[in-house]
């Protein structure tokens, strides 16, 4: 199973965005790609086309938030789907992470 | 004619050697010792510098580098029909290439990594007992120099017919090996998680209660427990993340917390904080566990519980059903410091709740269709005044039935409990 992570360099830092499905089959994948860049000073992770996420993807997503942390980097979520908003919610992992609405609110608000 | 009888001692010598071999390559099942074996021989009896092997990737239609001297295995991949070696691996005839450099086809790279001078280059593919293509054994430079001569040709045939079927079949035994040890740890975890679940209720004149676990095949995460303390009974259902052993170990602890938990702890808040703190401790995998816990006052009714990331229970009463009040905190085993806030209700006579995991509302049919919360929330209210027992049994059938077969991709577990008639 492949996941495509789109990579945009920006001035104020980092965004990638994966598209597809974030599962047992390609969260595997999504850990490398994203541990990868744990050492970014500000990143952000676009979810706009993500159209799920298991309770596999969501530890990928706590794994990277330690990791940027570890490294006294900066992490945001931004554009979550509703259905994708509704996991990190009902694992109640939502409070964990900064999220915005758009790269831009996501980047600002890292930058304050 | 000494130079003819020379050859022929030579050729009985060769073939006693292949004799040899092949008794040898017969006994051996480990494909790692067996290919060592085969490039040693095929170097020594058949007169080469050096000698590599090739084995095909049906998946990639690519040959990968899998034993030679000097490089690191997997470091070369060669395309069928690129190369000498992707050629011989396309058409599977043997190709003898007296001068290397002056062949088009030849690919300098290896060399120049290396640091060895390819002169002449015997090829051959490496065919399974059926005939199909299970990579290339290729013969570096003729010892004493030279092209490798018609006879070395029909001996590199013989030799690569040996190997390649005795290749083939240390491959099957490696994945039936492979196999066998992912069904073994499937069948651990499976053990592991159903050892651990309570073999009887706590059930009463006041206390209705009933439970399933069905696990899906890789998964080992799903669990539920109830236990009588004092004049409460505790219960709880879980899910941990990922599949397993790794998976049904943090399981085991978990409900292993949970009992401890729930002879020290006030109230369930204290409780899942205390598990918490434990399982997110030297937590380097990050798996987690979502739980809801609740106690059940059997004298009075009042029920205190708390949610860290499990989907709410519903509330079933005489009038009707009503998902309970019990916003998510974070799952277990993530974050150190977490207090769980509780939450309090009451469950009058007759009354009761069903709790259970993603597994009911995530089910899905051939069609990759979700069954949802709607028809979970229909089957409550048709449901809602069953006796415990039935109303799982029937509960699960209906999941099943929305599967019509298609396997389950993760655990399913409910548990339904309720009060006794007044003065039970």
């Amino acid at each position: 199973m492949s996941l495509e992570i789109r990579e945009d360099r920006r001035e104020t830092g980092l965004l990638l965005s994966p598209v597809g499905r974030i599962d047992s089959n390609t969260s595997g994948e999504l850990e490398r790609a994203l541990l990868a860049k744990g050492a970014e000073p500000r990143l952000v992770v676009d979810l706009s086309d993500v159209e799920y996420v298991s309770s596999a993807g969501l530890r990928v997503f706590l794994m990277l938030a330690r990791k940027v942390k570890a490294a006294d980097g900066r992490l945001a979520l931004c554009a979550l789907p509703p259905s994708v908003r509704q996991v990190f919610d009902l694992a109640g992992f939502t409070a964990l992470f900064t999220v915005e609405s758009s790269p831009d609110q996501a980047f600002e608000r890292l930058s304050s | 004619m000494p130079e003819a009888e020379g050859t022929l001692e030579r050729s009985v010598a060769r073939l006693n050697s292949l004799l040899e071999v092949s008794r040898a390559l017969a006994v051996e099942f480990d494909l790692d010792p067996l290919l060592a074996m085969i490039l040693e021989k095929a170097a020594s009896i058949l007169e080469a510098e050096r000698s590599t092997i090739f084995l095909y990737d049906p998946s990639a239609r690519s040959l990968r580098l899998h034993l030679s001297a000097e490089l690191a295995r997997g470091s070369v991949v060669v395309p069928l029909g690129v190369g000498i070696s992707g050629q011989v691996a396309q058409t599977r005839q043997l190709l003898n290439i007296p001068d290397a450099y002056a062949d088009a086809r030849f690919n300098p790279q290896f060399d120049r990594e290396t640091g060895f001078r390819t002169r002449s280059i015997l090829c051959a593919p490496l065919l399974s007992h059926k005939g199909a293509l299970v990579g290339v054994i290729q013969l570096l430079n003729r010892v004493g120099g030279g092209t490798f001569g018609e006879d070395t040709e029909e001996m590199l045939r013989a030799f690569a017919s040996i190997a390649g079927v005795a290749i083939d079949r240390a491959t099957l035994v490696e994945a039936a090996l492979e196999a066998e040890r992912a069904e073994e740890s499937l069948r651990l975890a499976h053990d592991i998680q159903m050892s651990m679940l309570p073999r009887h209720l706590p059930t009463g004149p006041g206390l209705d209660m009933s439970a399933s676990l069905t696990p899906a095949r890789s998964v080992g995460g799903d669990f539920y427990d109830v236990l009588k303390v004092g004049d409460r009974v505790w219960f709880a259902v879980g899910d941990t993340s990922g599949k397993g052993v790794g998976a049904a170990l943090f399981t085991a602890m978990t409900l292993t917390l949970f009992r401890v938990a729930a002879t020290i702890a006030r109230d369930p808040g204290e409780a899942l904080s205390r598990m918490n703190r434990e399982l997110a401790r030297d937590n380097e995998s990050l798996m987690f566990v979502t739980v809801f816990a609740g106690t059940l006052d059997l004298a009075s009714g009042d029920v205190v519980y708390a949610n860290a990331g499990h989907p709410a229970p519903y509330i079933l009463r005489p009038d009707g059903v009503t998902a309970l009040d019990a916003p998510p905190s974070p799952a277990l085993g993530v974050v150190e410091a977490i207090d769980y806030p509780l939450g309090r209700m009451n469950l009058a006579p007759l009354e009761g709740l069903l709790l259970f995991t993603d597994g009911v509302t995530e089910a899905q049919n051939p069609s990759g269709a979700l069954w949802g919360s709607e028809p979970l929330e229909v089957f409550l209210r048709d449901r809602r005044m069953d006796v415990c027992a039935k109303l799982i049994e029937r509960l699960v059938a209906s999941v099943q039935a929305f599967e019509a077969g298609a396997p389950p991709a993760d655990d399913l577990t409910v548990m339904a409990l309720r009060r006794g008639p007044p003065n039970g």
